[in-house]
């Protein structure tokens, strides 16, 4: 637990030292920020507001941006050479994986949690009840809460996934590549329903649809509903890119 | 404190190491030579646990590196061959990071101590990829210290850095041995052969010979050798061949301006060589002994080992 936590605050304080972090950073929330102006004009006096649409944003964005903050995690430590003196530290292969999981997921969390300016603007637009007695708000706040748990459990698997990638190869760039590649498959994953059935037989749709990674929070958590078997698709994705990293890791002694 | 016995490491078809044996007591300081490829990198990495061993058994201050690995690593401080470190660290930040994953007690007492040591106070607060190459090799070394570890292993420490730094490191190594087991690599044999206590020559991942720098003279039995240089009408090949016919003298050559005569059995034949000289005319202008260097014995028996393997 203590080497975990030791690995962690390292990982995430070098978040707030990295340049492409705050580049990363800086264009996820605009884009969302972008995205949320233009939705809310269309809106506007029409159609109640959605609190969602920032949410499905940041998820979209994952699948792009993820890889560019996971793909460091064990690639650069390989290249520098600080990965050997790290396997030779008196800490086990996974507190390793595990603390750097951890804090990339903990700088993506304080990413998701900024993101709650765009609630609070539009709680503030929706009071707009001008008696003083019930203040009740227009905003269905069910999807907006389930889709937080969501999104961030989301965003575990896809950092999980991204440094599986990181700990494949010693180059950043191929880390990356892949994990965006991967990640983009397994996200367009359940539109392959939409192909008609002599391409994509439905039983295949079906498969690709419920190991995708949208498909479990856009139908549920999004809706305000949230179902065990998303939480557990997404702890399992998780649990087993863990693991399947640790193993990577460890390989490296055997080489 | 260490404790090799009958390493081997295959790497698929490759065998890096045949099977070697030595031993380090506590306060030695062990050099670790051989030519590039020899094995030194394999031993040290199977030594602090970073890979395991194909077969064989090793030891570090009682503990087996495969079977107690995390015991073992807490008792090792270890500088790879690449200085590990994190350019985007401040050299204190780093020192207290690796502090903390060797749970040492009051970490910022002991980084500055370390410091110290390594005489980096200076630039604690710099980010470490505007430091020097000697500063990272300073660093790399506080990092090796942390926790006081009982053993050391420095993978070609001296590697890169100028006269003056390299001086510097040897001297500080010489110094840790009151309080540490040292175990480093080295190509350079005269580096091995001003600081260590004991020597361990590997080749193509054999041991060929180990002792102490002196042993290994007389054990290889290389005898010694003398440097003559006289003044008169004979030239040096005739001096060379008079000397030669002494008796104790294995052979004589011309080198520089004078002859080296190689003496059998450690002999010594000064008065005989001084009155030939004399007795054919000659001045004696210089007379002194040639140290063998390890240069020498590690020629002698990596050579003579590759002439087997030949063979």
């Amino acid at each position: 637990m203590r080497n975990i936590w030791t690995v962690f605050k390292r990982e995430l304080r070098q978040y707030f030292v990295s340049p492409i972090a705050y580049l990363v950073m800086f264009a996820v929330l605009m884009l969302i920020g972008l995205n949320f102006n233009t939705d809310l004009q269309d809106r506007a006096n029409f159609e109640p507001a959605d609190g969602t649409v920032v949410l499905s944003t940041f998820a979209f964005l994952m699948v792009f941006f993820a890889p560019l903050l996971t793909m460091r995690l064990f690639a650069e430590e390989t290249r520098e050479g600080t990965l050997e003196l790290m396997l030779t530290m008196p800490i086990r292969d996974h507190e390793l994986v595990i603390g750097k999981f951890l804090g990339a997921w903990a700088f993506y969390s304080i990413m998701l949690v900024v993101t709650l300016v765009y609630q609070g603007i539009l709680l503030s637009l929706t009071n707009f009840d001008p008696s003083p007695a019930p203040l009740q708000s227009e905003l269905d706040l069910g999807p907006i809460i389930g889709g937080y748990i969501g999104i961030w459990l989301f965003s575990g698997a896809t950092i999980a996934i991204g440094m599986f990638f990181s700990a494949m190869t010693e180059n950043q760039i191929i880390a990356g590549f892949l994990s965006m590649a991967v990640l983009f498959i397994l996200w367009v994953g359940d539109l392959a329903g939409l192909l008609p059935a002599s391409i994509v037989s439905t039983r295949v749709a079906e498969a690709l649809r419920v190991i995708s990674l949208q498909s479990h929070y856009s139908t549920s958590f999004l809706e305000g509903v949230i179902r065990p078997e998303d939480v557990y698709f997404y702890a399992g994705v998780m649990f087993i890119m863990l693991f399947v990293t640790t193993r990577l890791v460890e390989s490296r002694r055997w080489r | 404190m260490i404790e090799v016995q009958n390493l081997v490491k295959k790497y698929g078809e490759f065998t890096a190491l045949h099977g070697i044996s030595f031993k380090a007591k506590e306060g030695e300081i062990l050099g670790f030579l051989g030519p590039n490829g020899a094995g030194k990198t394999t031993t040290m990495r199977i030594l602090t646990g970073f890979m395991p061993p194909t077969s064989g058994v090793a030891k570090v201050a009682g503990h087996d590196i495969f079977d107690e690995s995390l015991a073992a690593r807490e008792k090792i401080g270890y500088l790879p061959e690449t200085v590990p470190l994190y350019p985007d660290m401040t050299v204190q930040g780093y020192l207290e990071f690796m502090a903390e994953l060797r749970h040492v007690p009051e970490r910022k007492k002991r980084t500055q101590e370390v410091l110290q040591l390594v005489g980096m106070e200076h630039r604690a607060k710099s980010l470490i990829r505007s430091i020097s190459k000697g500063m990272r090799q300073r660093v790399g070394l506080a990092q090796s210290l942390i926790h006081n570890p009982p053993v050391l292993i420095l993978d070609e420490p001296t590697i890169g850095l100028d006269p003056a730094q390299v001086a510097d490191l040897r001297g500080f190594i010489r110094d840790l041995r009151t309080q540490h087991t040292v175990m480093f690599s080295t190509h350079i044999l005269s580096e091995a052969e001003q600081i260590c206590d004991r020597v361990v020559i590997i080749n193509r991942g054999q041991i060929v010979a180990q002792g102490a720098p002196r042993e290994l003279r007389s054990k290889l039995n290389l005898g010694s050798r003398i440097y003559v240089e006289a003044r008169g009408r004979a030239d040096q090949k005739s001096l060379a061949n008079t000397l030669s016919k002494i008796q104790g003298v294995k052979f004589a050559e011309p080198y520089q301006n004078g002859v080296v005569v190689n003496v059998k059995d450690n002999k010594d034949v000064r008065p005989a060589l001084a009155a030939a000289v004399l007795e054919n005319g000659l001045e004696l202008l210089e007379l002194r002994p040639v140290a063998i260097t390890l240069e020498e014995i590690f020629l002698e028996v990596t050579t003579a080992l590759g002439a087997e393997e030949d063979a």
